[in-house]
């Protein structure tokens, strides 16, 4: 009997759950965080009332670590129960990091959620080059190390609750100390974030 | 404004030849896939609605897969649209809100070495295409946008948008802008039944709001 009424409690209280999911989306072109550093370019939010935002730069540059030009971010869906969605997008076109260390000239990161689905289907890297080293398409959470620099993921996909981020670059910078590595600075280049919970 | 001239041409070009090449596919295209998002946009209603969401589309936008990133042969894009199903008095659906971000990564599009980027400046109509055999519904939708790349503003669009189940990747969307002489629909048949894909992101119809 216990049982069956906290069935019932629970099953009373799912329409509840469901009617109060709400969507979140979240996008930049580039984000660098080091000692010195802390700086995120073109990022877009998704209002509190669904909607739409949109941010772009013609040229972005910071510091010395990242050149980039023609970045677009957006972020767009809506809190609607059941049917809530987020989709965040974050384009760039040429895009040099670390003096030419990693170059592209066409990265699209996209994030879809909606109510039990997520993926991050229409993310691309185009003509990327990796120390040299021409990589295609490569697949999700592909690691990469760069010598004396630490290493690179690319097209990074991390799970999140009810939804996905994938940066499509992802820079960890590290320093040599005592035999090990240190982490010292992240560089980000086309991120994007949706949810729906 | 000798940049949009060059802009309206290429497009024009390009418009025309993808009319051709759509027609071309059209014997094919009357054979549709699986779960291919027709929406006819014959009959209409006026009635209360709303569509979210975004994504990307590959040119020519009938594939359903990505072109070669380095192509640059793509589209993306955020838009949503907000109408109660109130009508003017030239029975006009009128829409409450909407926004439209478009932005073209194509080469041959780009104005001043610059992607070409279109900005929703009003969104004043919305009808709901109720012969659509998009699975979750369908939205004829429009207003009047800007070449945020020139500043030039003033160009009527409409949309054709269209959500076919989830996740996004059977939905819709179509845009034109007649003045410009830019589209990116795919019409397989006349009139109009645009059988635009998503190659990435989402839309959503939301039957209220």
């Amino acid at each position: 009997m216990k049982n069956l009424n906290l069935m019932l409690i629970l099953l009373s209280a799912w329409p509840a759950v469901v009617a109060g999911q709400s969507a979140r989306a979240t996008s930049y072109a580039v984000s660098v965080r080091t000692a010195t550093v802390n700086q995120t370019t073109a990022a877009a939010t998704l209002p509190d009332d669904g909607t739409l935002a949109q941010t772009q730069t013609s040229d972005v540059t910071i510091a010395s670590l990242v050149s980039a030009q023609d970045a677009f971010a957006t972020a767009t869906g809506g809190s609607d129960g059941d049917q809530s969605d987020a989709v965040s997008s974050a384009t760039l076109g040429t895009v040099n990091i670390l003096n030419g260390l990693i170059t592209a000239d066409g990265v699209v990161a996209i994030s879809t959620s909606t109510s039990g689905n997520s993926n991050t289907d229409g993310c691309s890297l185009g003509n990327l080059v990796v120390n040299g080293v021409q990589v295609s398409d490569p697949g999700p959470n592909t690691r990469l190390d760069l010598p004396g620099v630490g290493y690179v993921v690319l097209n990074e996909q991390i799970a999140t609750s009810g939804g996905v981020t994938v940066n499509m670059i992802h820079v960890v910078l590290q320093q040599q100390v005592l035999g090990g590595s240190v982490k010292t600075g992240d560089i980000i280049v086309g991120s994007a974030s949706s949810s729906v919970n | 404004m000798g940049n949009l001239r060059s802009l309206a041409g290429l497009t024009a070009t390009v418009a025309v030849a993808l009319v051709g090449w759509s027609c071309e596919q059209n014997r094919n295209a009357l054979a549709p896939k699986i779960d291919a998002p027709l929406f006819h946009f014959h009959n209409f209603e006026c009635t209360p609605v709303k569509m979210t969401g975004g994504g990307r589309i590959d040119y020519p936008p009938e594939q359903t897969t990505k072109n070669p990133p380095a192509s640059h042969e793509y589209e993306t894009f955020g838009a949503h649209v907000i109408a109660s199903g109130q009508t003017d008095a030239n029975g006009t659906c009128l829409a409450d809100k909407g926004e439209l971000e478009w932005v073209d990564h194509r080469p041959e599009m780009e104005i001043n070495g610059h992607p070409l980027n279109l900005h929703a400046t009003s969104v004043t109509f919305a009808e709901v295409a109720t012969d659509a055999s998009c699975t979750d519904g369908a939205v004829h939708w429009g207003g009047i946008l800007r070449v945020e790349n020139t500043h030039q503003d003033g160009y009527d669009f409409e949309v054709w948008d269209c959500d076919n189940g989830e996740p996004g990747n059977n939905d819709g969307f179509a845009i034109s802008v007649p003045a410009l002489g830019y589209a990116v629909q795919c019409w397989a048949v006349t009139p109009a039944e645009p059988t635009c894909y998503l190659t990435g992101g989402n839309r959503q119809f939301h039957p209220t709001h």
